[in-house]
């Protein structure tokens, strides 16, 4: 069963996605910031990373520079509600940090599982 | 020496030095020296004009007593009477007579105090001849009297000056001593006597001639003194007068001055106010936005789980259950409030779309196509479009929403009476400050998007503040108050502005100015130049056939000669036989046997300056420092875009291969 690794700070995103993609037959472990994001995916052998931008403790552009630094092949879907403070898109700057693929959120179930399934498949 | 120092002094308290001068005079001719010599010859002149008249008449006055003096000579001398008669008549009478006509004349001047003194000692002599043949051939003494008549006259009337006076009353007396001691016999007694008188009459003349004088010259000094101080009061006067009129006359202008600044002063007070009005209304606009971006996050965030769970739950219902409306409703609000959060983020500018040259008058049209099939009869649509007014930069989505919604405004106000709806697009040059209560818009031009209803219209305060989000004029319900304000960020983003005229009862007009971004736009001109057009001699290596045809004719299309290989083990073959051949590999990463990189790798060790570029699935499927390690010029991700590519390896072959490997360089 392949590994996905979800973080966000928003509890109830996190526990909405892990239903989501349990349900599209994934497993699926949590962090709620960056820097427990970091510390279980040395942890734990994940095949997708799905992160929030926006964060507490280590925001979601450096936790996928990190991740991609241990794992230049590592998968990552990038997520974001839009841009608090500017107009820069934080999207595309998590394109050019080695995202694979991002989604803004609210984004649909379809578009979520999807984007995992596809991703997934083409490793 | 008289010292007028004192009196002089007196005069000129608080004069400068230089012209304190030291009363300073000749001892016997009385004339000015030293420091007031100067004077002198003024002294003269003015002396002369003074004397003129008393001298006349002096001198009328001695030939009237000298003819007078004709019945003494008769009484007493009856045989002498005709030669004194002659001397009196024929020679000094007539002399006399001569120099009153010549006082009249303009040399005068010049010999007066000469003629005069002759005058005098001739007269004298006259009377001393007289007194000679008197005493000689009459026994008669008395004669001598007559000179103290001359003395008299001599020392004062006659204006004679000190000196002559002198020099002329002594030389009489001196003549009258040789006749009457060697000429007559005139008795000791008389002489002694009358030298008592003549000597006397002399000396108190001199005093008298003498203080006479000095004090006409005195007279005359402190006249030039007084003069001198007048002349210096003048001229301070003057210079006080002038001193006033300058003063007056800066103080005019002062007043002009400031006259002049408290208009300058009153305008600025206006401009202020009415910029402050326009910064706070700019400030809360950007207040709203940034409050807005940050809610349009929280409020994405917060939609995400009930999205998904509600879309989840819908999955897990059956068919007909009975709580299925009620999940589709949820399901759908929250799709409601998606879109709502887009909008907001459109307002607030943080929302970035995709920037073309549009033609207005063709969105334009769209629109008014859609609602003139959705607006009711009585609302008359009228256009007025300006083809040539050029090209705007902007999406046209957004334009197709700023229309859309301003035109449903306009519907909105003249909902129930009907009434026109006019949509007017022109070209507008731009100066600064032209437009009125717009601070944000730059010099320039722009194009002008008019859309005007002959509704409701709006008072000023409500003018104010429809682009503020939720602030709305329809009933609840109608609309989510967010229209305004996302036409307003939309048009901001654009450096464009929006100029509102409303009038309770009469209607509204809302301009939007966008900046014109070319006069006109020919679309397949601007298709081709995108393209950048090149020569050389280029090697497409895929493994996927399709591929390598649509690649082959790509590049020709731009101009390039293009050899294609299927097999890059085959590739690497036709390169080491012909090394020289191509100016550029284009090759795609993943594939069998060679894998991109490493065909590049094996190339560069037969041609190290081999230029590249690679074409990747994936972006990520390149190690970062690829790049370097293989002498790769760019990267290109699939799916190829022809514009893009075109770009690209007009970039790559460009005219100066260093500056393609320093941007390399940059970008990693």
């Amino acid at each position: 069963m392949k590994r996905i690794l979800i973080i966000d700070d928003d509890h109830h995103i996190l526990l909405m996605l892990k239903k989501m993609l349990e349900k599209a037959g994934f497993e699926v472990d949590l962090a709620s910031n960056g820097v427990d994001g970091l510390e279980l995916f040395q942890k734990i052998q994940a095949d997708l990373v799905i992160t929030d931008i926006i964060m507490p403790e280590k925001e979601g552009l450096e936790t996928i520079r990190e991740m991609k630094r241990m794992r230049s092949d590592l998968k990552i879907i990038a997520m974001s509600g839009g841009g608090k403070i500017s107009a820069d898109n934080y999207l595309e700057t998590a394109k050019i940090f080695g995202a694979s693929l991002v989604l803004e959120k609210p984004f649909t179930q379809k578009t979520m599982v999807d984007a995992v399934t596809r991703l997934i498949e083409s490793e | 020496m008289i010292n007028l120092k004192g009196i002089f002094k007196a005069h000129v308290v608080g004069t400068p030095a230089s012209d304190r001068n030291e009363w300073q005079q000749n001892r016997f001719t009385l004339a000015f020296t030293g420091e007031i010599e100067q004077y002198e010859k003024a002294f003269r002149d003015d002396y002369f004009n003074r004397s003129l008249r008393p001298m006349r008449f002096s001198l009328v006055l001695s030939t009237f007593f000298f003819a007078i003096f004709a019945f003494l000579d008769a009484v007493l001398l009856p045989e002498l009477k005709s030669m004194f008669w002659f001397i009196r008549f024929g020679i000094i009478t007539p002399l006399l007579t001569a120099v009153i006509v010549f006082s009249f004349s303009t040399g005068f001047k010049k010999f007066m105090q000469p003629v005069l003194a002759g005058l005098m000692y001739v007269t004298g002599l006259a009377i001393i001849v007289m007194t000679i043949f008197a005493a000689n051939q009459a026994g008669n003494y008395t004669y001598y009297a007559g000179l103290f008549l001359i003395f008299i006259i001599g020392y004062t009337f006659i204006k004679a000056r000190f000196i002559y006076a002198t020099v002329v009353g002594w030389s009489i007396v001196a003549t009258y001593e040789v006749a009457a001691i060697w000429i007559t016999d005139t008795p000791v007694e008389i002489l002694i006597n009358n030298n008592f008188f003549f000597i006397s009459a002399n000396v108190i003349g001199m005093f008298i001639s003498y203080f006479l004088e000095q004090s006409v010259r005195r007279d005359f000094y402190m006249r030039i003194l007084l003069q001198k101080e007048q002349e210096k009061v003048q001229s301070a006067n003057n210079a006080l007068e002038k001193r006033v009129q300058e003063r007056t006359r800066q103080i005019a202008q002062a007043n002009k001055d400031l006259k002049k600044e408290i208009e300058i002063r009153k305008r600025h007070e206006k401009d202020k106010t009415k910029l402050e009005g326009q910064l706070i209304q700019l400030q809360k606009m950007e207040t709203i936005g940034t409050l807005a971006g940050g809610i349009a996050h929280d409020f994405n965030n917060i939609l995400t789980p009930i999205l998904g769970y509600t879309e989840m739950a819908l999955e897990e219902m059956s068919e007909d259950s009975t709580l299925r409306y009620d999940i589709e409703q949820i399901n759908s609000a929250a799709v409601r409030g998606k879109d709502l959060v887009q909008q907001i983020l459109t307002f607030s500018r943080q929302v970035d779309f995709d920037k073309k040259p549009l033609k207005l008058d063709e969105v334009v049209t769209e629109v008014l196509k859609l609602i003139r099939a959705s607006f009711p009869s009585n609302i008359e649509i009228r256009q007025e479009l300006d083809k040539q007014c050029g090209t705007v930069l902007a999406d046209s989505t957004q334009m197709h929403q700023i229309i859309m919604n301003l035109c449903t405004n306009a519907y909105h106000a003249m909902k129930g009476h009907g009434g026109v709806l006019t949509v007017k697009l022109d070209k507008q040059k731009v100066g600064a400050r032209s437009i009125n209560g717009s601070a944000k818009i730059q010099k320039g031009t722009y194009v002008r998007l008019t859309i005007s209803d002959d509704g409701h219209g709006m008072d000023k305060r409500t003018v104010e503040r429809i682009f503020e989000p939720f602030f709305t004029m329809k009933e609840v319900g109608s609309g989510s108050g967010l229209g305004l304000s996302v036409v307003h960020g939309i048009v901001s983003n654009y450096q464009g502005s929006i100029v509102v005229e409303s009038e309770p009862g009469k209607g509204s007009s809302f301009a939007i100015y966008l900046p014109q971004h070319s006069e006109y736009y020919d679309e397949e001109k601007a298709n081709t130049q995108r393209m950048k057009k090149g020569r050389g001699s280029i090697m497409f290596v895929d493994d996927e056939k399709e591929i390598t045809f649509m690649g082959k004719r790509m590049l020709e299309s731009l101009g390039y000669t293009v050899d294609i290989k299927t097999d890059s083990q085959e590739a690497l073959e036709e390169f080491r036989a012909r090394p020289q051949k191509y100016d550029l590999l284009v090759t795609d990463q993943a594939m069998p046997k060679l894998m991109g990189t490493e065909l590049i790798a094996r190339i560069r060790e037969v041609r190290p300056d081999m230029k590249s570029i690679i074409i990747t699935g994936y972006q990520d499927s390149i190690p970062a420092n690829a790049m370097e390690q293989y002498g790769i010029a760019d990267i290109i991700s699939k799916p190829l875009i022809l514009s893009e590519f075109s770009e690209l390896i007009g970039k790559v072959l460009g005219q100066n291969p260093q500056k393609s490997t320093d941007e390399k360089n940059t970008n990693h």
